[in-house]
């Protein structure tokens, strides 16, 4: 009887076998898990590794066009590790201490400074800043900028034919014109938002909030939310960004339907450096590494690749839409000041906003 | 077994190997123990690892901060409404669609379904954005209602409304599917009784439906209550303020700004209790399945219900029209988004390899979590067979441990745990993949469960009566009912591996991106177009895996001689009245 009862269908249960198997061959397949260009030469040469952020790595992003530019000078192998955010990777360089297999870091904000520098594990850049062209003066010897930008309202022309010219404008505009803003507990523009609301009205931050509050469509986890997913779907005229992002729908999209507020009280800065780790066994590749940075073929990548500013004057390499961007004041709090008073502020806003 | 003559296995008993022997079947148990250890020592070790590195905690903090508190609450607050809605509407829609085995569009539905589960957060929103949010396409539908805001936009994707509507977009689909799974499995016999007795349908209700729900809701609901509570990018964007916001904000504060270990370990301590003890009751109120479809008999549906005409085709009609509402629209706008993209993402070699590359590692996790579910689940009923029902639910239990373990608290853990030897991009992509298979590993228990624990005793003896043990069992009697739930639970776990970034974030990626990965640097690079088309690659890929392993397991009629008789039950149930 079991010849009848048994019969089974082992074609069919092979077959899903061999679908497994053959998934799990292309997964054996090594150059799915390495970039080819860096298996290739792997000889002799010195290998720097940079822990930075996601999108700096992009396809897109100054990445690639950083690496090869910097590999032809040094004869060295320069690798990325891309971590989710600059906050993400101080958490590394935190968690593995002198033991961190980081020769330089880039991608911490200013408001990341203070944290990091407390760290003990950075080294001086010892690079010539004489060539830096920030809207402020830079002395810091541990951490070199990159780039800069400004945070801004961005807001779409079709739907918000005037925008709100100042702070005061926005806070005082009737009810229905509303923002997008994201947390500063979790993004980067959200800390931004509350250092600039700070730094703008004092002691008179929280009633800034208040006012603020009814215009707040809501308060999304992160930037990619809240412009993605609410602002490019029409959800408000206006949301939290950078005075650049204008530049990459001018130049990328070709279309100035989107554009940034210019507020007449001045705007809020953001910077991002990069540091030599003092552990590292490179570390004089690391610091040729940094003065790379501030040369024009690092720099050109940064405008339309990170769409920031950058870091130096680029003269005729700097794309012509960056001519028309918003140019308002700016201004920031020390990274000092930042680091003692964050939480304090973070509990202030949560009180304002919940009241 | 088919080639051996009748002679060698009868007198061979002794000279069978022992993978073949009674020994073997024993065998279930240990692998079980080693699975719930292995589950245990990466959730724990973890944790262990934060609190020891955690300078000093003490638990008065939870209560001095006062949002702490009141974040809790309402995380209780809106998960509860989130599984409430969730789980009761998906028995309707479970319910409906079981009446309902053949329509046109309702393999779409199932496919769409099983889709919105893994469609990563940020798209789902992008989705929920576009058909409900305050430009979306159902506000002129929304103030065309006589609630007498004509000239307002809605704003209910804005606030606690909009977070249970994306949770119920989540987990109702999930849920259904499951309870529909369930339903499905119920004995033919029973069918063949309901039409014989002509019962209508309260009756069906209570004695065929409800049995067969009722075994699966409390871990159901456990598990969507999880998800809920743990949820993150939805809560805080469509929360409208700060004062919607998960735990896992606090964490995120916690572990990244402040580098406060002592608090983070307390955070996830806390979710550990709140959500074990819901998973407790729910291990305790389940119990094990008593009846379910043998193997050997096709599970053909409902055939004649009297329940199944008049107003009940016009009720069914409008519970699967509001299911497809929900579904399909936002699913439609991301899928729009994508196509603009698609001509330039077919001819990108990176985002191929990157398909690749996420396609493998799913694989790899999805097929990890379903041999450590039937793992866990084998040592489950070797337990309750011998009376044991505390332990076999801890050793259930055990398995749902890293889904309410916050994944930062997990990814920070190990990464003090495995600090020095966690160098080389091979051993990061290894840590996704086993991080990955433990995460889906609930959602594979939940799909196997009565597959591996309804073996009934009666076939059991006559296994045993039979001589057929170890391997030998496992292919003819375990695998035959296994092999569809078992397409099912790896097309589950291959997906949501597909759709994960948050624990490849956790660890950074080396040059070579994953899908996923991809995805979210072309968001941060403004790369919309190109972002909604590597989305919509994502969403072919996952329909292309449960099509392809659904298909593949799809049972064919087993016994040809009964073949002719297949059709009949319903026929001849009408045929009788």
């Amino acid at each position: 009887m079991h010849s009848i009862f048994f019969r089974s269908r082992p074609a069919r249960l092979s077959s899903g076998l061999s679908f497994i198997v053959a998934l799990g061959c292309a997964g054996a397949w090594s150059p799915l898990w390495a970039d080819q260009a860096d298996q290739a030469d792997q000889g002799e040469r010195p290998e720097l590794t940079v822990y930075t952020y996601e999108s700096f790595v992009a396809e897109w992003g100054p990445g690639p066009g950083v690496e090869q530019a910097f590999e032809v000078r040094c004869g060295c192998d320069l690798r990325f590790v891309a971590l989710g955010g600059g906050v993400d990777i101080l958490q590394r360089l935190r968690l593995e201490g002198a033991s961190t297999e980081a020769d330089v870091v880039l991608g911490l904000d200013m408001n990341l400074i203070h944290d990091a520098r407390e760290l003990d594990l950075l080294a001086p850049h010892q690079v010539d800043t004489a060539a830096l062209t920030l809207p402020i003066d830079w002395q810091d010897d541990t951490f070199l900028p990159y780039d800069w930008g400004r945070f801004a309202f961005v807001y779409d022309r079709q739907a918000l034919p005037e925008p709100p010219t100042s702070f005061e404008e926005l806070l005082d505009a009737p009810e229905d014109l509303k923002v997008i803003i994201s947390d500063p507990r979790t993004s980067v523009p959200g800390l931004g938002l509350l250092l600039w609301i700070k730094h703008v009205y004092g002691d008179r931050a929280d009633e800034a909030w208040e006012r603020l509050s009814p215009h707040i469509l809501t308060v999304a986890s992160g930037w990619s939310q809240a412009y993605f997913s609410l602002f490019m779907n029409g959800e408000a005229p206006l949301v939290l960004s950078y005075s650049t992002s204008p530049a990459y729908h001018m130049a990328v999209e070709n279309t100035d339907r989107y554009q940034a507020a210019e507020f007449s009280e001045g705007h809020y800065l953001q910077v991002e450096t990069a540091a030599a780790v003092a552990g590292s066994d490179e570390l004089d590749l690391a610091r040729d590494f940094l003065a790379f940075i501030l040369t024009p073929d690092f720099q050109r990548h940064i405008p339309l690749g990170n769409v920031m500013y950058p870091a130096i004057d680029l003269g005729d390499d700097l794309p012509p839409v960056f001519d028309r961007l918003i140019e308002p004041d700016s201004f920031t709090f020390t990274p000092e000041e930042v680091g003692e008073h964050r939480r304090d502020w973070i509990r202030e806003w949560l009180n304002a906003s919940s009241r | 077994m088919t080639e051996g003559t009748p002679d060698s296995t009868r007198i061979g008993v002794s000279a069978r190997p022992w993978w073949r022997g009674p020994r073997a079947n024993r065998l279930g148990l240990p692998a079980a123990i080693v699975a719930a250890g292995l589950v245990l020592a990466l959730g724990l070790g973890s944790l262990g690892a934060l609190l020891w590195q955690a300078p000093r905690w003490d638990v008065a903090r939870l209560w001095q901060e006062p949002y702490l508190l009141a974040i809790v609450r309402f995380s209780v607050w809106q998960a509860t409404l989130s599984t409430l809605a969730s789980l009761g509407l998906g028995v309707v829609v479970a319910v409906a669609l079981a009446r309902r085995p053949r329509f046109a569009g309702r393999t779409l539905l199932l496919r769409a379904m099983e889709l919105s589960l893994v469609i990563p957060s940020l798209l789902a929103l992008f989705g929920l954005v576009a058909v409900h949010g305050r430009q979306g396409w159902a506000a002129p539908l929304v103030q065309a209602l006589p609630l007498g805001q004509a000239n307002q936009s809605p704003d209910y994707l804005y606030g606690l409304s909009g977070i249970v509507l994306a949770h119920v977009f989540f987990n109702l689909p999930l849920s259904a599917r499951l309870m529909l799974q369930a339903l499905e499995s119920v004995p033919t016999t029973h069918w063949r009784l309901v039409a014989q007795f002509g019962l209508g349908r309260g009756a069906i209700w209570r004695l065929v439906e409800w049995p067969c729900l009722r075994r699966l809701l409390p871990r159901l609901a456990a598990l969507v209550f999880t998800l809920c509570f743990s949820s993150f990018a939805i809560v805080m964007t469509l929360g409208g303020g700060p004062g919607s916001s998960t735990l896992e904000v606090a964490l995120y504060q916690a572990i990244k700004y402040d580098n406060d270990l002592a608090l983070a370990a307390l955070l996830a301590l806390t979710q550990l209790v709140v959500c074990l003890g819901l998973w407790a009751l729910a291990l305790a109120a389940g119990g094990m399945p008593r009846l379910a479809g043998s193997a050997s008999e096709r599970s053909l549906g409902p055939g004649f219900r009297r329940d199944a005409f008049g107003l009940r085709r016009l009720t069914d009609a409008v519970v699967l029209l509001a299911l497809a509402a929900l579904l399909l629209p936002p699913l439609i706008a991301v899928v729009t988004a994508g196509l603009a993209g698609l001509p330039a993402l077919v001819g990108d070699a990176r985002v191929w390899a990157a398909a690749a590359r996420s396609l493998a590692m799913a694989a790899a996790a999805g097929l990890a979590a379903v041999l450590l579910a039937t793992a866990l689940l084998s040592g489950c009923a070797a337990l309750a067979e011998r009376g044991h029902t505390a332990a076999s639910a801890f050793l259930e239990g055990s398995g749902q441990l890293i889904l309410i373990l916050p994944a930062m608290v997990m990814g920070t853990g190990l990464f003090l745990l495995l600090r020095p030897r966690l160098g080389g991009d091979v051993e990061g992509y290894v840590l996704v993949i086993v991080v990955n298979a433990m995460m889906a590993l609930p959602f594979a228990l939940q799909v196997l469960r009565n597959a591996v624990l309804g073996l009934a005793t009666a076939q059991r003896r006559i296994a045993d009566q039979l001589g057929v043990h170890g391997l030998s069992r496992a292919r003819w009697l375990v695998w035959p009912r296994l092999r569809r739930p078992a397409a099912l639970a790896l097309a589950y776990a291959m997906t949501l591996s597909l759709g994960d970034f948050s624990v490849i974030a956790l660890f950074g990626s080396p040059s070579a991106p994953t899908l996923p990965m991809l995805l979210y640097q072309q968001l941060g690079g403004y790369r919309w177009q190109g972002a909604a088309a590597t989305a919509l690659l994502l969403l072919i890929l996952v329909v292309a895996v449960f099509a392809l392993l659904l298909g593949l397991t799809r049972r064919l009629p087993r016994y040809a001689w009964r073949g002719a008789h297949h059709a009949a039950p319903s026929v001849a149930a009408s045929r009788l009245r």
